[in-house]
């Protein structure tokens, strides 16, 4: 059983989603807000309408440079601190999308100004320079569960003592070729998605998103205890029906949370097999744990929406206002799906797990320090 | 320090080799039939890291800078019908869940890496920091086309696997080590490919602030 047996500390977090920062993004949720929106499928080139959730102003096509590096930029000057990029300071970089957008532009154009930031080491390589790092910087990428594996790496380096800090930076935002592939699995349809909810089809939505977490090995409000992965290489884009491989990675969740009182921020992308596949094992894993989740108004951040969610996560410990799950009004999949937002007083922590394709789970517990 | 012993090390370098050429020598290595949709990355990491037999237990960390050029050449081009086969391969990183998916085997830890200049140190160093009794370090790339042309593709094709072990075992390779040490330095993932297909020994650094060394029995 390999899970991270002690704690780190987070003493700084936040996150840009098109509502704004982590406490704008948490208010919003709080009111129900939504902030997904039909946006053809192909930008530009048209296409089906579908649920997105893009900055505030920012177009699905990407430009040169990208329209969301001003969000980057912004999110860059609220990280404390300063030498990332340093060895005793590493920057874990992680995501899905990295400049794919500027690459569907490429394809499209053959404007050769796209292809700086086309590719994850380009693309980094750009986001390095433009945020002042030093070389230091590793790319983590694993579909949508990216983020706890840079969180993973960051901790292991801290806890080996071969870093004083680490930063775990994350960002996916939207463009024609990510919107384009999950519409051709058709999991990107018309409806607006209903996370956790019985309806006839699944739907999810997708959206921009970008975050970041300074871990500590002496201090921070926040505690990350338990970090947990597992990986069923059982299908491309399914989990195992039975939900064993989900389960297994909940397990050592579990065993830390044992005696405390949690909540559990899950996945939920609006898919229904998934969505059922979550609810099971997150109920028989946390017992009586309320199950909220917040892509029903986000939409999935993809690579990031890890370290989106723990920002948002945070905010509601630190409010003590935890946002329900934002989506339709179908039946919920459980009584354990919290629909209201609820107080955070009388929790111990909040579990936070997502999942990827090919199988992928990823879960930690955080609390207060 | 960190410190593993490599146990087994497979490498393959398809250094002016045609990308049909190697599928079609590599291609009896895996189930009839399975094949067509896989990437000649896929095949080529998938071939080196199959020998090694993956365990649940294992940690598998996996480097590729540019990952799945050509697929990622395919789903572009397929725009306004985008292909959802090629959506899937082209994500990252579709070479290692290839060959797993297809031997249905589960791996708690799966750490798979990008990069550029340093990414032979940071995928070293994530294998060096698994708790794990083996972990398991594979990479490589894949010759782009058009890609390749805007520097956003490899310009080689080949592929790398190493066990690496904590306890030293009888039939051991060699030793790799990562330590702390002052001074500039940098490894790509080229670099590392050269050092362990020609098994050269290696002392250096690898990273500003971090020294490799590579010896071999």
């Amino acid at each position: 059983m390999r899970v991270i047996p002690a704690s780190i500390r987070l003493s700084a977090v936040g996150c840009v989603t098109p509502f704004g920062d982590a406490a704008a993004t948490h208010e919003a949720l709080l009111r129900g807000a939504r902030a997904l929106a039909p946006v053809p499928v192909q930008g530009l080139e048209g296409g089906d309408l579908v649920p997105l959730a893009l900055l505030p102003g920012r177009a699905l096509d990407e430009t040169a440079p990208p329209a969301w590096l001003p969000a980057i930029r912004r999110l860059g000057d609220g990280i404390p601190g300063g030498d990332w990029g340093s060895p005793g300071r590493p920057v874990f970089v992680t995501g899905s999308n990295f400049g794919v957008g500027g690459l569907y532009a490429l394809r499209k154009s053959g404007d050769p100004k796209y292809a700086a930031w086309g590719a994850p080491p380009t693309c980094t390589e750009q986001l390095r320079g433009a945020l002042g790092w030093g070389p230091d910087v590793s790319i983590v990428s694993l579909a949508c569960v990216s983020s706890h594996l840079g969180l993973l790496e960051a901790t292991r380096l801290l806890q080996a003592g071969l870093a004083e800090e680490a930063l775990v930076l994350s960002f996916d935002f939207l463009s024609p070729f990510v919107a384009g592939g999950f519409h051709a699995l058709k999991i990107l349809n018309g409806a607006m998605p209903s996370p956790y909810r019985e309806r006839s089809t699944g739907s999810i939505g997708l959206g921009d998103g970008a975050a970041f977490a300074v871990l500590s090995r002496s201090g921070g409000p926040w505690k990350l205890e338990a970090q947990s992965v597992y990986n069923e290489m059982h299908h491309f884009t399914a989990n195992r029906p039975d939900g064993s491989g989900f389960f297994r990675c909940l397990g050592p969740v579990a065993s830390a949370a044992s005696g405390r009182r949690v909540w559990f921020k899950g996945h939920g992308t609006g898919t229904l097999e998934a969505g059922r596949m979550e609810v099971a094992a997150a109920t028989a894993a946390f017992p009586g744990a309320p199950i909220v989740g917040w892509k029903g108004s986000l939409g999935h951040t993809l690579g990031s929406c890890g370290l989106v969610e723990l920002a948002i996560a945070a905010q509601s410990l630190s409010t003590g206002r935890v946002p329900g799950t934002i989506g339709g009004d179908e039946p919920a999949m459980s009584a354990a799906i919290a629909t209201e937002d609820f107080t955070a007083s009388g929790f111990d922590g909040v579990v936070c797990a997502s999942n990827a394709f090919g199988g992928a789970h990823g879960a930690f517990l955080l609390s207060h320090a | 320090m960190l410190e593993r012993h490599i146990q087994l090390l497979v490498t393959d370098d398809a250094a002016g080799e045609a990308p049909a050429a190697t599928r079609e020598r590599l291609k009896g290595g895996f189930p009839a039939g399975s094949t067509r949709r896989m990437t000649t990355l896929g095949l080529l990491v998938g071939s080196a890291l199959k020998p090694l037999q993956p365990g649940e237990d294992d940690a598998l960390v996996y480097a590729s800078g540019y990952a799945e050029s050509c697929a990622l050449e395919g789903f572009l081009d397929s725009f306004p019908t985008p292909s959802p086969t090629l959506f899937q391969t082209s994500i990252h990183p579709s070479a290692v869940q290839q060959v797993m998916i297809g031997l249905q085997a589960p791996v708690r830890e799966f750490l798979p890496l990008s990069g550029g200049r340093l990414l032979a140190f940071h995928a070293l160093r994530a294998a060096l920091l698994c708790p794990s009794a083996r972990s398991l370090l594979c990479g490589g790339e894949e010759k782009g086309t058009w890609l390749l042309e805007h520097g956003l593709a490899s310009n080689r094709t080949f592929a790398f696997a190493a066990a690496l072990t904590v306890e030293s075992p009888a039939d051991w390779l060699g030793t790799v080590r990562l330590l702390p040490a002052e001074g500039p330095g940098e490894l790509g993932l080229d670099g590392l490919f050269d050092l362990l297909h020609a098994r050269k020994p290696f002392w250096g650094m690898v990273a500003p602030g971090w020294r490799l060394e590579l010896t071999w029995r």
